[in-house]
């Protein structure tokens, strides 16, 4: 956890009654140059007005992560005590995941200073030092570190690494577990989710998955958007023999990449057949054009399908964007004045969605538009 | 980021994350800044001089102007966002304006006039939801004083100036690239700044007067006690501020920023995210330069405006090399023959193609043919109601863009759209309607691949492994542009000849036809870097037999590892498309052939996942 965002190095900086900002603690010694601090202190002791902010700085090739704490009480020499805990990445690095464990040290101190005096109180103060180099070598090391201060305290920290939002869940996806299922611990989820779990088999889409875990579907979208983001599961489109799909440039990785085409012939192989030549593999995924189903596909290269399942040929070949699906969208170009705006068949929604939103099923929609002759199909 | 509140779902079925369905990158907020500062740093401390957008004092928290701030007023601004556990959860997400307005003047000067020994390089602040990115600049010499001989007043001593900073503010999760663009703006218009202050000391002036204004401001509130921005009646008076508002201000809409600084150094910057956008996403500014580092003689450039529109954006002395280039470019012709036709040497054309490309004004394509296949891009906005439609009908009267994109569901090329019946007028409209779309990202062209595979052998025992196919073993050859192509980084010389180009097989020196033991030698060295097997399975195929074909099928070995489309192999070959395609016929049991688009050029017509 801690590879991506390695620490280079923890300090504890305060405000000294006569020597002004200064470092009192690093770990490493001497990381933090005399010319460094000079240059960023006005960013660690700082006024006032950035008080209990997140500041991060960059400079001499080192990034400073930091949040000033002033606490004021007439007891302290200048009416206030003035502090900070920091980290220092090398300039290069992503921090955003450092943020959180920063602003929560702040507020351990903080808490500890009002409490007994922690940092104020000399004697206790040196307890810092040893603190700082547990803190960057567990972090370091696991992302994790959980620290007993005193008999009363004890500091919890983890690096979560932020990801990229997912996309909206149409009910008309379809979930692929891109791991086992079996390699997760399901009581760790939550009820939802494990409810939704024995349903998510890569050939369900959403709205199906609702109606057979009885569990409402928004319920479920969200479900599914929260494993997306895990990346536990991806998704992939409903599959059906007349669906259509053709290569795209990815599909030569299947050729160029040994990983990726041992997976794909352990995933596609037939349950107890001998393993799929890349061969024959190859020759179908490129079988894929348009105006081709799968079902012509099935009848051209019925050889090459002797070893291979072709629902998981197709399942196989969209989780890793070697083919793409080519849906049909409807568009009514023809009407007279006194018909309603077309709302389903305006180039927006394909046939998927149209049928999973009206309930009919693809060869209906496609007796009734194929007969109208105001409308024409699009495929993209 | 698990739930808690299951129970309050909105009906409307939006669910936690309001993105797009593709996960591509969106515009708009994350790439706009939010603020434009200017703070300097010398005898009469850290000040900050200008900023835009300014504040709208009666909205903020305190009606105090900055200056008359109690140093110990809480600031409150910033919190609300983050609860105890450090954890932030946007509530209600803070306005753009509400992020930089809780900065006060003082505060900004302080912390973005900073140290000399940072000056020169990236400055990089971030304080919570909000980062700063400038290039604070030295201004070594003190301003020479030319005082009067006969000015009796005893010598002033002018303040001096040390350093300037030019801040952009932006949200903090804006995309690294966009933050390295905004810091090049910045450090473009510092050195302009610090070439106007060393010859006239522009900027000692300029920032005498907004000093000069915002001191008046400021005794003016204290008199009658209404607070003013003094930044407000700064603008009609500055001409340098006026420059700083116009770079936010064009950053924000259009993304093409230009400034004349002090009427007379100009500055232009763009910004490629926004100025590269299909659809909602636009395309990283890594992908297209990658793209225009790989982009070969027989491609073309596609101007997306007309010619006389973009001859009309150029300045004044701007160079003739890319007049000419502009006149002469057309979607038929490809770089190679631009470059004969405009009497440019061909690395010059990739260049100002590549300029081109990175100011938005141009994409690369392949060059329009009757053989060229189109198809639908899968990101083509084809709805009814687009303003794409609309425009369509307005350029094209009696056509509809739906129906035209329809005909393009199956890959078509556009020999099939020829009707010996119809007018060549027709035909004329149909190739205008093919540009159209492909300006507007509408359709992809699909190329021909193929892949050198050999059935396995039978009587092994299936545990043996597989051959590793000729893509994983043939070393890469390198069939690129010359490397020398990058931007803003002219070489002297023309490595590309105008005629054909010689490449390291040197196959063009086989001697055509007889069966010389010359020729029977080389091809035997250019089969020798397969498998035995594969050898024999090859030699095996009628086709063979004939040495002629074989001879072709071993030259072109390096290519069938599906990375290389049919009509590169013709353009580097000089070889006929009915020449090709009857080898691949001939020899199609070792073959396997797909097609879709180039991943090169790709990116112009749909950005990649």
């Amino acid at each position: 956890m801690g590879m991506t965002t390695r620490i280079e190095c923890i300090f504890f900086s305060e405000f000294h009654p006569t020597l002004g900002p200064k470092i009192t603690y690093q770990v490493p010694e001497e990381y933090i140059s005399r010319e460094l601090f000079d240059t960023v202190q006005v960013y660690i002791i700082t006024k006032p007005e950035l008080q209990n902010k997140l500041i991060t700085v960059t400079a001499m090739g080192k990034k400073l992560i930091g949040c000033p704490v002033c606490i004021e009480h007439k007891k302290y020499s200048r009416n206030a005590l003035l502090f900070n805990l920091g980290l220092v990445c090398d300039a290069q690095t992503n921090t955003c995941a450092l943020e959180p464990i920063v602003k929560k040290l702040s507020g351990y101190l903080t808490t500890l200073e009002l409490e007994s005096g922690f940092i104020s109180n000399e004697e206790s103060k040196q307890k810092l030092l040893p603190i700082l180099s547990t803190l960057l070598e567990e972090l370091n090391a696991t992302g994790a570190c959980t620290l007993p201060i005193d008999e009363s305290n004890t500091i919890h920290l983890k690096l979560i690494q932020l990801r990229k939002d997912p996309p909206i869940v149409q009910e008309y996806d379809v979930p692929v577990f891109t791991q086992c299922k079996d390699h997760f611990i399901k009581s760790q989820w939550d009820l939802t989710t494990q409810q939704i779990l024995p349903y998510i088999d890569g050939f369900r889409h959403i709205q199906k998955i609702s109606a057979e875990a009885d569990v409402e579907l928004n319920l479920v979208r969200i479900a599914v958007q929260n494993l997306l983001y895990y990346g536990v599961v991806t998704l992939v489109s409903i599959f059906q023999y007349s669906n259509v799909y053709c290569t795209t440039p990815k599909v030569q990785s299947l050729i160029d990449d040994k990983s990726v085409q041992d997976e794909c012939l352990n995933y596609v192989t037939k349950q107890g057949q001998k393993r799929a030549s890349l061969r024959d593999v190859f020759q179908l995924y490129c079988g894929l054009s348009p105006g081709t189903t799968v079902r012509d596909l099935c009848s051209r290269y019925s050889q090459q399908l002797q070893r291979v399942d072709e629902r998981r040929l197709i399942q196989f070949g969209l989780m890793k964007s070697l083919i793409r699906r080519l849906q049909k969208y409807p568009v009514k170009v023809i009407r007279d004045e006194r018909s309603r705006l077309p709302r389903l068949y305006t180039g927006c929604h394909s046939y998927d969605e149209i049928c999973c939103k009206t309930g009919i099923s693809y060869q209906e929609l496609d007796e009734r538009l194929e007969n109208d002759p105001n409308i024409v199909v699009c495929w993209k | 980021m698990m739930f808690n509140t299951l129970a309050r779902l909105p009906d409307d079925r939006k669910s936690m994350y309001s993105q797009s369905q593709n996960s591509v990158y969106k515009t708009g907020d994350k790439t706009s800044p939010i603020s434009v500062i200017l703070v300097t740093s010398g005898s009469r401390g850290n000040k900050l001089l200008f900023r835009y957008p300014f504040q709208r004092l009666a909205e903020c928290p305190s009606s105090l102007t900055a200056k008359q701030r109690s140093p110990y007023a809480l600031n409150t601004t910033g919190d609300g966002l983050e609860d105890q556990d450090g954890d932030s959860r946007e509530q209600s997400p803070l306005t753009d304006e509400q992020l930089v307005a809780g900065f006060s003047d003082i505060i900004l000067a302080t912390i973005l006039a900073t140290k000399s020994d940072i000056c020169g390089k990236k400055f990089e602040l971030k304080i919570d939801n909000v980062r700063f990115v400038g290039h604070p600049t030295l201004l070594q010499h003190p301003p020479i004083i030319q005082v009067s001989k006969t000015d009796p007043s005893p010598k002033r001593e002018m303040p001096t100036m040390i350093l300037f900073n030019v801040v952009f503010a932006l949200r903090a999760n804006a995309d690294p690239s966009v933050i390295s663009c905004m810091h090049n703006l910045s450090r473009r218009i510092a050195i302009a700044l610090q070439h106007e202050e060393r010859r006239c000391q522009y900027l000692t002036r300029e920032a005498k007067l907004m000093l000069a204004i915002q001191d008046e401001i400021t005794t003016m509130t204290e008199m009658d006690g209404s607070p003013q921005s003094p930044f407000r009646q700064i603008l009609p008076k500055c001409k340098l501020a006026r420059d700083l508002k116009e770079a936010y201000d064009s950053l924000c809409t259009t993304g093409v920023v230009r400034l004349h600084i002090n009427n007379w150094l100009e500055v232009s910057f763009c910004l490629p995210h926004k100025i590269h956008r299909i659809g909602g996403n636009y395309i990283p500014p890594e992908a297209l330069e990658r793209s225009l580092k790989a982009i070969r003689p027989y491609h073309a450039l596609l101007l997306l405006e007309s010619e006389k529109a973009l001859l009309g954006q150029l300045p004044l002395d701007c160079s003739p090399a890319m007049v000419r280039l502009i006149k002469t470019c057309s979607a038929v012709k490809n770089l190679q023959q631009l470059a004969q036709d405009a009497d440019l040497a061909l690395l010059q054309i990739f260049q100002i193609a590549a300029h081109l490309v990175y100011w938005g004004k141009a994409i690369i394509i392949y060059p329009l043919c009757e053989n060229n296949v189109y198809m639908l891009s899968p990101h083509a906005n084809i709805c009814l109601y687009s303003s794409l439609a609309e425009q369509f009908s307005q350029q094209f009267p009696g056509h509809d863009l739906p129906s035209m994109l329809a005909k393009f569901s199956l890959p078509v090329s556009l020999a099939e759209f020829r009707n010996p019946l119809e007018a060549p007028a027709q035909e004329a409209q149909l190739i205008q309607m093919v540009v159209w779309m492909l300006q507007r990202r509408l359709l992809i062209q699909l190329h021909t691949y193929v892949c050198l595979l050999v059935p396995p052998s039978e009587d092994e025992p299936g545990l043996r492994d597989e051959d590793p196919p000729l893509a994983a073993r043939v070393g890469g050859r390198s069939l690129s542009t010359p490397s020398a192509l990058s931007f803003g980084s002219p070489t002297s010389s023309d490595d590309m000849t105008l005629t054909s180009p010689s490449m390291d097989n040197s196959s063009a020196e086989l001697l055509p036809g007889g069966d010389s033991p010359l020729n029977k030698r080389m091809t035997e060295t250019l089969l020798a870097s397969l498998s035995e097997h594969e050898r024999q399975v090859i030699l095996n195929i009628p086709a063979a037999q004939n040495p002629e074909d074989l001879r072709m099928f071993a030259r072109l070995l390096h290519y069938f590892r599906g990375h290389h489309h049919l009509e590169e192999i013709m353009y580097n070959e000089n070889m006929r498309r009915s020449q090709l395609k009857t080898l691949f016929d001939k020899f199609r049991s070792v073959l396997v052939v797909t097609s879709h688009e180039d991943p090169i050029i790709s990116i112009f017509q749909s950005p990649m996942e």
